[in-house]
């Protein structure tokens, strides 16, 4: 059975192609573009095993996402990929501390978001 | 769904997000600035950027880096928002426009003319943020290892000993997750878990982690591509790799090798990819919480304990530290002098030894004892003193040699040759202006040895010697001079091709009989080669010629000796100081004149029956041997008749033979050259000069070109002489 | 979606059904320190454990670990494919793998 994996960016096309990346290699992709959008997937019926999110996001941030993911009782052990740039050192320390252990740094190319995705979740 | 419709989305995304970003922008310019409005016009930025990188859209995603950063930084409050600000950013937006535009049209972010555009207002962006905030192109996240499954399986066996930390199953970071993820970047061989710590069931933590493993990993990938693997979890795990066995020699190798200026452990094992940044920085920490009461454990103890770096290659490493340390030590008593300060030392100890020279000579008249006596020791003690001198100038010459690893590596590789080089007396001293000197001819001879010496490999095991030729650089002292030597175990010099060539050439006349050395000295003529095939490392351009010549320059001499099959010697013998030298002083008319000591062989009278039998021509019969001689009155115009008696002073260069005929020999005389006013510069036969005792100035004779300017007059000549005589 | 836990033959057989993970680690923690109060021997029947990651290989792991020490002969039996293909990974088949290594869909033990 495929996995799923949750991309929430407000940027839509990044969504795209992430999701056309991660459905390549065998995974099943939910999208949402903001934290709040992320919770109500997470609330629906498709079980997550990873999610993708961004930093800065309107409505609900991604670091206020990763505090709230941390309070569901069915997903707080999930892990959490933050993407971040270079330049916001601090948002990732600030991730971390939450519990979001892995990033990637924006901008990337799809494989280094597969190779990433990969150390967390085999296909 | 595909990337062509993912690019589209991507297209009507942006302009959505441009044309909120000028709203915005229009805003701020009448309205003061919300933090909203910033953080809104940061995240269009950030957004646009982060997915061109996706698409590979570069420009736009190096572009828009800059806009970032500045929004960045005004969001933060770290700078004032201004009008020429807004209006920047207002420019700044319509150029990512265009370049939006250019991808929405030719699909790809293309335009040359578009980016000088972008590089001013890069420039402008850069310049508003004080230029400290990194500008241009972001720095590109480095390559992720990418799984290529069974490809990278061939290589050596990496043991990995992993404990993961007490949190990670709670951040989602289940080592099963890394193992397999592991397993695509080599294959693992060998496996075992341990939990040694884990506490009774109804004690333990079933949400933390107990686990350890060791991994074996058979894989040709580097110890940072399998550090990478743990990337997420490396504040949450014990990590150590130990590398394969096979590797430990190349690591040692490059251990002993290592140039940099580190001394410390841990820099040269880094240095030498043992271990990584981060395991000497796990180890450094663990060196301090020792605490106080504890011996603290050196760090390559550490290193070895944990299993990040073999023993070998810590002692290596050690040793290493070592010999650093020795030599920064070794340094510590050496100072720094500029050149030019010792050269005018050398300059006025030089004008003390005549001005010594000269109260030694007025003593004398004055016929002093006791001033006499005086002015002997002050003299004694100016030879010392300039002894002394004259050794601060004296640097190894290994220095120079080390340079040709790179020539003969080089120039190994161009020719397609395999060839070593080997050094020997890379400690022997000589004057530093003549080490510089030397090492362009050195250049030419160690590439001719390559080249023309030492033959194709097949040719050597054909021959019956390792299929790898050698290539000898060696120096020693040799009765105040130094004897350079290039050494080449190649094919040797073909006396009969050589000696061909020359006749061909009319160098010699073709009945000549003529030694072997006498052969081989032949290729240091004008315009010789003996090459079949001229290559352009040493067939053209500068020839053997100007090698001797440039030796000989520096009042060296060269020679040759060879056997053919077995190789080819060149030996280079020069004064150990161009400062000094040994000379023989004589007299034509009023002049004196030094000729190098080195160079004379005998003195004798020029006989009224001598010259008779030359038939007015300028040569003796010197024991049987025909000796071209010049008048040194005659050469330098100098005034007078000549003497009664006049002498010949028989000089050698380079296997030939002169003599110069003077009118008075004043005997050996050691003097500091003094190098020629611009007056002497242009006058033929003049290398220097020095100053006498007497306050009088010698010159000294350039017995090189003298020798050549006697020879080339009387060649022709010569050979129809000889062609008579036999 | 959630662990379930079948007592069978008064104590002395559990059936272990869905996710053995992180997020009934501690409820299923709690049932096995129950099961070995019963008595000298138990049996963990892991035939419908769909998923395992290591929080639940690590429970199996210090149950054994309790079993000797406590001196009760604690079986592990009817391994499912996800959860033989963890205890492969680790290569702990020998500890944790009896009485069988061969999931029973893929041919008779030997």
């Amino acid at each position: 059975m495929a996995k799923t994996v949750l991309v929430v960016d407000d940027s839509a096309s990044l969504r795209q192609v992430v999701s056309i990346a991660l459905k390549g290699a065998g995974y099943d992709v939910l999208e949402a573009s903001d934290g709040k959008d992320a919770l109500s997937k997470l609330a629906g019926q498709q079980r997550v095993h990873l999610i993708i999110s961004d930093v800065n996001m309107p409505n609900m941030d991604g670091i206020a996402l990763v505090k709230a993911v941390k309070q569901l009782a069915q997903y707080k052990f999930t892990p959490i990929i933050m993407l971040t740039t270079e330049s916001q050192e601090e948002k990732k320390r600030e991730g971390q501390a939450a519990g979001a252990k892995a990033w990637v740094v924006k901008p990337f190319q799809p494989a280094q978001m597969l190779a990433a995705v990969s150390k967390l979740l085999p296909a | 769904m595909n990337l062509d419709q993912a690019l589209q989305t991507y297209i009507e995304e942006s302009r959505a997000l441009l044309a909120d970003m000028e709203a915005h922008l229009l805003r701020l310019e009448r309205e003061p600035a919300e933090p909203d409005t910033l953080n809104a016009l940061f995240r269009a930025a950030h957004t646009i950027k982060g997915s061109a990188g996706l698409f590979g859209l570069d420009p736009i995603v190096s572009f828009t880096h800059g806009v970032e950063n500045l929004l960045d930084c005004l969001r933060a409050g770290e700078m004032l928002l201004s009008g020429e600000i807004v209006e920047l950013l207002l420019r700044a937006r319509d150029h990512m426009s265009l370049l939006i535009a250019t991808v929405a049209e030719a699909g790809e972010a293309a335009g040359a003319d578009l980016r000088a555009q972008g590089d001013a207002l890069e420039r402008a962006l850069r310049e508003t943020l004080g230029g400290d905030v990194a500008g241009g192109v972001p720095a590109q996240a480095p390559d992720p290892v990418i799984a290529s499954g069974g490809g990278q399986i061939d290589g050596d066996v990496w043991q990995i000993s992993l404990a993961f930390g007490g949190e990670v199953l709670r951040n989602g970071l289940d080592p099963i997750s890394f193992i397999r993820h592991l397993a695509t970047i080599g294959e693992i061989v060998a496996f075992s878990t341990h939990c040694p710590d884990m506490p009774p069931l109804a004690e333990m933590d079933p949400e933390s982690c107990y686990l350890a493993c060791e991994i074996g990993l058979k894989t040709g990938a580097d110890k940072r591509a399998i550090e990478d693997v743990f990337d997420f979890m490396r504040d949450d795990c014990e990590l150590h790799i130990m590398p394969p066995a096979s590797l430990l020699p190349a690591s040692l190798e490059r251990i002993t090798h290592a140039r940099g200026p580190e001394d410390r452990v841990g820099d040269i094992l880094v240095e030498a990819e043992v271990v990584t940044a981060r395991e000497v920085d796990a180890a450094l920490a663990r060196q301090e919480a020792a605490g106080a009461g504890e011996a603290r454990p050196a760090l390559g103890e550490v290193l070895i304990h944990q299993g990040d770096a073999p023993k070998a290659a810590v002692d290596a490493a050690l040793a290493k530290q070592r010999e650093i340390r020795e030599h920064k030590v070794a340094e510590a008593r050496f100072i720094r002098v500029h050149a030019d300060k010792l050269d005018a030392l050398i300059n006025l100890v030089g004008e003390l030894v005549i001005a010594g020279a000269s109260a030694a000579l007025i003593a004398r008249r004055a016929n002093d004892a006791a001033l006499v006596e005086a002015s002997s020791v002050v003299s004694r003690l100016v030879e010392e003193i300039r002894d002394n001198a004259l050794t601060l100038r004296m640097v190894e010459i290994g220095e120079t040699f080390n340079r040709f690893h790179r020539v003969v590596r080089d120039v190994a590789r161009e020719l397609g040759k395999d060839i070593a080089l080997e050094i020997r007396g890379a400690e022997t001293e000589l004057d530093k202006t003549v080490v510089e000197k030397i090492a362009d001819p050195l250049t030419h001879l160690v590439r001719n040895a390559m080249d023309h010496g030492i033959e194709p490999a097949e040719t050597r095991i054909a021959r019956g010697k390792p299929a790898r030729g050698t290539v000898l650089l060696s120096a020693h002292h040799d009765s105040g001079s130094i004897v350079i030597e290039v050494q080449d175990d190649g094919g040797g010099l073909n006396r009969e091709r050589i000696l061909r060539k020359a006749v061909e050439r009319g160098l010699v006349a073709p009945s000549a009989t003529l030694s072997d050395p006498e052969v081989f000295n032949l290729i240091f003529e004008p315009g010789f080669s003996t090459a079949e095939q001229v290559t352009n490392l040493s067939g053209r351009g500068v020839g053997m010629d100007v090698v001797r010549r440039n030796i000989e320059a520096l009042r060296g001499s060269v020679e040759i000796a060879s056997r053919e099959g077995t190789g080819t010697t060149i030996r280079i013998r020069l004064p150990l100081t161009l400062a000094i030298i040994d000379g023989f002083l004589t007299r034509v008319g009023a002049a004196s004149f030094v000729i190098p000591l080195d160079m004379v062989l005998e003195c004798l009278e020029l006989t009224a029956q001598s010259t008779a039998a030359a038939r007015g021509r300028a040569y003796i019969d010197l024991r049987g041997e025909v000796l071209p001689f010049i008048r040194l009155r005659e050469h330098f115009q100098q005034d007078g008749d000549a003497a009664r008696r006049e002498n010949v002073v028989v000089v050698h260069c380079a296997g030939r033979k002169a003599g110069l005929v003077v009118d008075e020999l004043l005997g050996e005389h050691q003097t500091v050259i003094k190098p020629l006013g611009k007056l002497f510069q242009n006058i033929q036969g003049i290398s220097g000069s020095t100053i006498l005792g007497s306050g009088e100035v010698a010159l000294i004779l350039d017995v090189p070109s003298l020798l050549q300017r006697t020879i080339s007059q009387e060649a022709s000549a010569l050979a129809a002489l000889t062609d008579g005589a036999r | 979606m959630t662990i379930e836990f079948e007592i069978l033959e008064d104590g002395r057989r559990m059936r272990v059904r869905g996710p053995l993970t992180i997020y009934g680690a501690a409820q299923a923690r709690d049932r096995f320190v129950q099961a070995m109060r019963l008595g000298a021997e138990i049996e963990i029947d892991l035939s419908a454990v769909d998923e395992l990651d290591t929080a639940g290989f690590q429970l199996l792991l210090a149950l054994k670990q309790e079993g000797r020490r406590k001196g009760c002969d604690v079986r592990l039996v009817g391994h499912s494919r996800a959860v033989l293909e963890v205890i492969d990974l680790y290569h702990m088949a020998a500890e944790l793998g009896d009485p069988l290594v061969i999931p029973a869909e893929s041919g008779a033990p030997y």
